[in-house]
This record gives structure tokens, C-alpha cells and sequence, in this order.
């Protein structure tokens, strides 16, 4: 009786010791389930909506490929821009007091922020009214313009890249690079050969959510590159373009592929970043 | 008479609000210097200084017959390894191992490798090679981060406390490689460090600093025994620490502290030494000798006392005595053996007074 008593009280104890009881665990646990229910179901919702063969009719439209290629190619310019701006950005933000230092960071920040609409707006002001003339005489045209797209995509991205490579500075442990100095290295070569591999991960990972971003822009894209078809159409501006003339199923087709590259980009983070995959 | 290898004199480093203060000190080829002192003394500033990662605003360093004060660190070629062995996670060990030794190109290829196996063969990680930095112990990254200073040739090797995180068994192990390198290579060590027996064991030379200043410098054993000042006897761990005069009495020196009644002398060191003078008695904890109570009146540099704690250690048992005065000491296991003391003994203290130290 006693030691059935003293093992109960036990029971209890362990109970009350953990961190959350089992009360609030089983409304996390139905929470958490929820979740995932309704994720799964919006993605199979929207895979099975259209049937394979109006969805094959839509793939081989010239429309599809155009997009295709076109979103592809502005979104892999878009990022590479980002990353090339984004890079001395983060490590002078990183390793540098520099005045002002909040105000340049709520700077950065602003394009996450903001509406992309209200980006787009901001965009075609800088490219239009302010600086489109002097920029026409060099040759360089921007609003309505298929570079607009590039542009629109690459402001949009960057604050993500920069973020993320702040970061991957950041966690950089710099007596690393003192040792290095130490080994014979320039402090050129030491960013070359022991800032950037260290960072590597954070670096690819922002890389890949600037993509991610540019590959989905459609706001500052519509405002300043327009939507006009087969000219500024992105996958997103397909999607908008079809489903306000009332043909479903090519939003439909359309925002499926769209949905296989998200995927793709994040199967590709998550291998590149291999932090995330242990964890 | 010794050639100098690394002169550093009236050296003057800013950060901030701390600065490094008209630092001056000699290396020679086979020095191993240690440098002790307090969390925040400047040790690993003074240690970067000299390796070019910081610029100093006065003063010369010199290298040979070389000034380096503006030379950039890879063109002083200092090898520096830190408390945690900061292997790039990148490169397995072989790839660490010749990170620098590459980069430098001061050697062929052929004589790198050589150089390599030799050194890998000698400090016990040529297994480790095909590894990866992740997968190795703390004795054994810290190896390979020594190993990766040593292939550079370095005329200079600064070590910021190199030790620090190991534990015990791999710390000695490491202890008798540092001391062995440092034989073997022929290369001047600056070594940093909070443990007084690694200066004891592998210094030649030791430097006491504190707040960006050097307070004292000279043999590690001439420290210990000889603190320059009190601030330096308490930091290196002296356990007794008495202050009191020097009086004249009958025509010799003698050390009186009145708060305990407590003299000791006659001091024939001390003979020219001012009447009434303050000063301070350093005792080792070792220096004072214990044996079974006796009658010390009016007998010289006896006095009695009683047990008040008793704490033993894996060599050692130390003491703390109380009645008149307090007193730290420090007994060999086998010495405690023979006494068989337990708290609140009566015992007898005695110390010869030309083995204590003055300040």
C-alpha cells in the first residue's frame, strides 16, 4: 500500500516537474496537428483542382514557356544582383561601428516592410519622374520595361540576402581570420579563403530566399514593369493576368509550377543549409 | 651572452578607454616567456600587438635587427595559437595543418610535406590527418592548431592561453609537448596563461601584468619568491602576507607586527635598513614549518597556534591556524602523516627569518 502510494506520488512528481503538463501538451499536440492537416490539404486542394489534360494543353502553350523562361531568367539576374550588392553591404554592417547605425538598418528593412504595391510606387517615382530622363539619355529605360522586372525583383530581394548575410558574418568567430592573418594571408585572401567558406551556409541560404523572393514578386513588378502579356509577364503576372480574364485553368496550371519551383528552392535551402538539416 | 630576439620597448597600444602602457620587455632564441595577470591585465592585446593584428600608437618592436612595429602580420610570420584551437571547419587536419605553410610560400612544396610528416609524426597526430576538425578531442584540435603555427616556421610563437580548456590528463600531456617543442624547434615562446604551475614548469622568463602594464618581469621562480609588490604577492596566490616595521633592537633588524605580538629576525639581510620602516613579510604557505606544541616564550620566530581548518589536497594538506594571527600552510602528505592533527590542536609554527621575503 505504502510503496503503491510512494510510486504514484512519483508518477505525480515527474508530472509536475516537466516543463508543461499534459493539459496545455494535448492542446499544442491538436493545434500542431491542425496545421499541418490544413497545409497539406490547401497544396493537394490546388494540385488536383485541374485535370492532367487541360493542365498538358496549358504546358505547351507559347504564353507558359514565355513566362517560364522569362521568370526564370529575371529571377536568377534579380538574384545574383542582390547577392553582389548584398555582400558589402553585410560585412561593413557587420564588422564596422558605423554612425547612424539604426537608421541604416530600419533603411534596409524598409522593402520587407513595405507593401510591395507601395515599393513599386516609391520605384516608379526614382525611375520615372526623378531620374527617367537622364537615365533615357543613356540609353537605359526602365519603367514598363522588361528591366524594370529585374529591378522591381532585385530591391525586393536584397533586404533578405542582407539580412541573412549579416547574419552569416556575423556568427563568424573573427579570431579565425586573425589566424589566418597570422598564417601569411592578406586580409583580401583571408575573405576569400576563410570569411567566405566560413559564412558559406548563411550566404547560400540568403542567396536562395533573395530567389525565392524575386521568383513570387508581383507588386513592385506590376507598378513599374506593367502587366502586359508576353512582354513583363512573370509567372505571377500570368497567374493575375488568367485569372482576371476567367481562365482557370491556366492560373491554375500556372500556380502549380510555381508551387514544384517554391518547393524545389526549398528543398535546395534546406540541403545547401546544412545547419538546418541536423537541426 | 644571449642574443635578443624580439625587443619591445616603450610599447603604447589604445582600445577604447584601456591602453596598453610603455610596455618594454626582451625575448631571446630560446626564451619561453610567460605572461600572467588578471581577466582584462591585457595579455592577449599585448599578444596581438606583437603579431600585427593591432596597430600600436608609440613605441618599437623589434624583431633581429629588424623594426616590425608597422609591419602587417603575415609579414611578421608570428605563430599564434589561441585557448580554443580555431581549426577551419572546411579543411580536415592535413588541409589546416598546411593552411599557412602554403599560403607563405616561403618553403618548396617537397619540404613542406617533410617538414609535415615530421612534425605530425612528433606531436602524435599523423592518424588525425584524413579528419575533420569536428571529430577530433580538445587535446587533439589543439595539437593540430599547434602544429599549424609551428610548419610556418614562426621566429616567434604566441600562445593565448593554449591550455585553458583542456582537462587535466590531456593538459599535462600538452604541458610536456610545449616543453619539448620548445627544445626541439629552437623557437621563442610567449606563452599566456592563469596557471601558476605551467609558468613554473615551461618559463624561463615570466612577466606579471595588470591594467595594460607590466608590474613585474624576471625568472618565474625569482617572482614567486621575490614579489615585487603586495598587489603581485596576493596575485600570484602567496598565502601569507604580513605587514609590520623593521625595528632596531640591541643592535640588530628585526620585523615586528604588534596587532599579533609577532616578530621575527634578527634579519642580517636587513642590517642598513631605516629604522621603523613599513614593510610587508611574504610567506609561502611551504615556508612555515609545523611541529607538536612547545613553550615559545620569548623563543625567536616560534610562536603558537591552533588548527581551524584542514583541508586536504591530492599532494598536499593545507592548513589554516588561527590564535595569534592567521596562517595559511602547506604540508607534504607524508610530513601530515606524522602529526596526526584534528581541528582545535595546539601546535607550534616556526619560520627561518633570512628565507622571508620583504617587501
Amino acid at each position: 500500500m505504502v510503496r503503491q502510494h510512494s510510486k504514484n506520488m512519483a508518477s505525480i512528481s515527474r508530472i509536475h516537474n516537466g516543463i508543461i503538463n499534459n493539459g496545455i501538451l494535448n492542446v499544442f499536440w491538436l493545434i500542431f496537428v491542425l496545421m499541418i492537416v490544413f497545409l497539406l490539404l490547401i497544396i493537394v486542394g490546388l494540385l488536383t483542382y485541374t485535370d492532367t489534360k487541360s493542365m498538358a494543353t496549358v504546358l505547351q502553350q507559347p504564353e507558359f514557356h514565355f513566362a517560364v523562361k522569362f521568370t526564370l531568367g529575371t529571377s536568377i539576374i534579380a538574384m545574383l544582383l542582390a547577392a553582389a550588392f548584398a555582400l558589402p553591404v553585410a560585412y561593413i554592417l557587420s564588422r564596422h561601428k558605423i554612425p547612424g547605425r539604426a537608421f541604416i538598418d530600419t533603411l534596409l528593412d524598409i522593402p520587407i516592410v513595405l507593401p510591395p504595391l507601395v515599393s513599386g510606387i516609391a520605384l516608379l517615382i526614382f525611375f520615372g519622374p526623378l531620374f527617367g530622363k537622364q537615365l533615357e539619355q543613356i540609353g537605359i529605360s526602365v519603367v514598363f520595361s522588361q528591366l524594370g522586372v529585374i529591378i522591381a525583383q532585385w530591391f525586393i530581394a536584397t533586404p533578405f540576402a542582407v539580412r541573412s548575410f549579416i547574419q552569416a558574418f556575423g556568427s563568424i568567430d573573427q579570431r579565425m581570420e586573425k589566424v589566418a592573418r597570422t598564417l601569411g594571408f592578406s586580409p583580401t585572401m583571408v575573405f576569400v579563403k576563410v570569411t567566405l567558406p566560413l559564412a558559406r551556409d548563411g550566404l547560400l541560404g540568403g542567396v536562395m530566399m533573395a530567389w525565392a523572393r524575386a521568383l513570387g514578386e508581383f507588386g513592385a513588378t506590376a507598378m513599374l514593369a506593367g502587366i502586359t502579356r508576353m512582354k513583363t509577364e512573370t509567372l505571377s503576372v500570368a497567374v493575375f493576368l488568367n485569372m482576371s480574364i476567367g481562365d482557370m485553368n491556366f492560373a491554375i496550371a500556372t500556380s502549380i509550377v510555381m508551387l514544384i519551383i517554391a518547393l524545389l528552392v526549398l528543398a535546395g535551402l534546406k540541403i545547401l543549409s546544412r545547419r538546418e538539416v541536423i537541426a | 651572452m644571449k642574443s635578443s630576439l624580439l625587443e619591445v620597448s616603450g610599447l603604447n597600444v589604445r582600445c577604447g578607454k584601456f591602453k596598453l602602457n610603455n610596455i618594454t620587455f626582451s625575448l631571446h632564441k630560446k626564451d619561453y616567456l610567460i605572461i600572467v595577470g588578471p581577466s582584462g591585465a591585457g595579455k592577449t592585446m599585448l599578444l596581438e600587438t606583437l603579431a600585427g593584428l593591432r596597430r600600436s600608437d608609440s613605441g618599437q618592436i623589434v624583431l633581429g635587427k629588424e623594426e616590425i612595429s608597422t609591419w602587417p602580420p603575415e609579414k611578421r610570420g608570428f605563430g599564434f595559437a589561441y585557448q580554443d584551437s580555431l581549426l577551419y571547419p572546411f579543411l580536415n587536419v592535413r588541409e589546416n595543418i598546411l593552411f599557412g605553410a602554403r599560403a607563405q610560400k616561403k618553403q618548396g612544396q617537397r619540404a613542406i610535406i617533410n617538414r609535415l610528416e615530421r612534425l605530425v609524426d612528433y606531436m602524435g597526430i599523423g592518424h588525425l590527418l584524413d579528419r575533420h576538425p569536428v571529430s577530433l578531442s580538445g587535446g587533439e584540435k589543439q595539437r593540430v592548431s599547434l602544429a599549424r603555427s609551428i610548419l610556418i616556421n614562426p621566429p616567434v610563437l604566441l600562445l593565448d592561453e593554449p591550455l585553458s580548456a583542456l582537462d587535466p590528463q590531456t593538459r599535462d600531456m600538452m604541458r610536456a609537448l610545449l616543453y619539448d617543442i620548445h627544445k626541439t624547434e629552437g623557437i621563442g615562446i610567449i606563452h599566456v596563461t592563469h596557471n601558476f604551475d605551467e609558468a613554473l614548469q615551461l618559463g624561463n622568463q615570466m612577466i606579471v601584468m595588470d591594467q595594460g602594464r607590466i608590474l613585474q618581469q624576471g625568472e618565474p621562480t625569482e617572482v614567486f619568491d621575490k614579489p615585487g609588490t603586495c598587489w603581485v604577492a596576493k596575485f600570484l596566490q602567496i598565502e601569507n602576507i604580513i605587514s609590520g616595521r623593521m625595528q632596531r633592537k640591541n643592535g640588530a633588524v628585526w620585523f615586528d607586527n604588534r596587532e599579533y605580538a609577532w616578530s621575527l629576525g634578527p634579519l642580517t639581510n636587513f642590517s642598513g635598513a631605516a629604522n621603523s620602516r613599513e614593510v610587508s613579510a611574504i610567506l609561502h604557505s611551504w615556508q612555515i614549518e609545523l611541529s607538536p606544541p612547545q613553550v615559545c616564550d620569548g623563543k625567536p620566530n616560534s610562536w603558537n597556534a591552533i588548527v581551524e581548518k584542514i583541508i586536504p589536497n591530492s599532494h598536499s594538506i593545507d592548513l589554516t591556524c588561527g590564535g595569534s594571527g592567521r596562517w595559511q600552510i602547506s604540508l607534504s602528505r607524508k610530513e601530515w602523516e606524522k602529526h596526526h592533527l584534528e581541528v582545535g590542536a595546539q601546535v607550534t609554527l616556526s619560520v627561518d627569518p633570512e628565507q622571508v621575503h620583504f617587501i
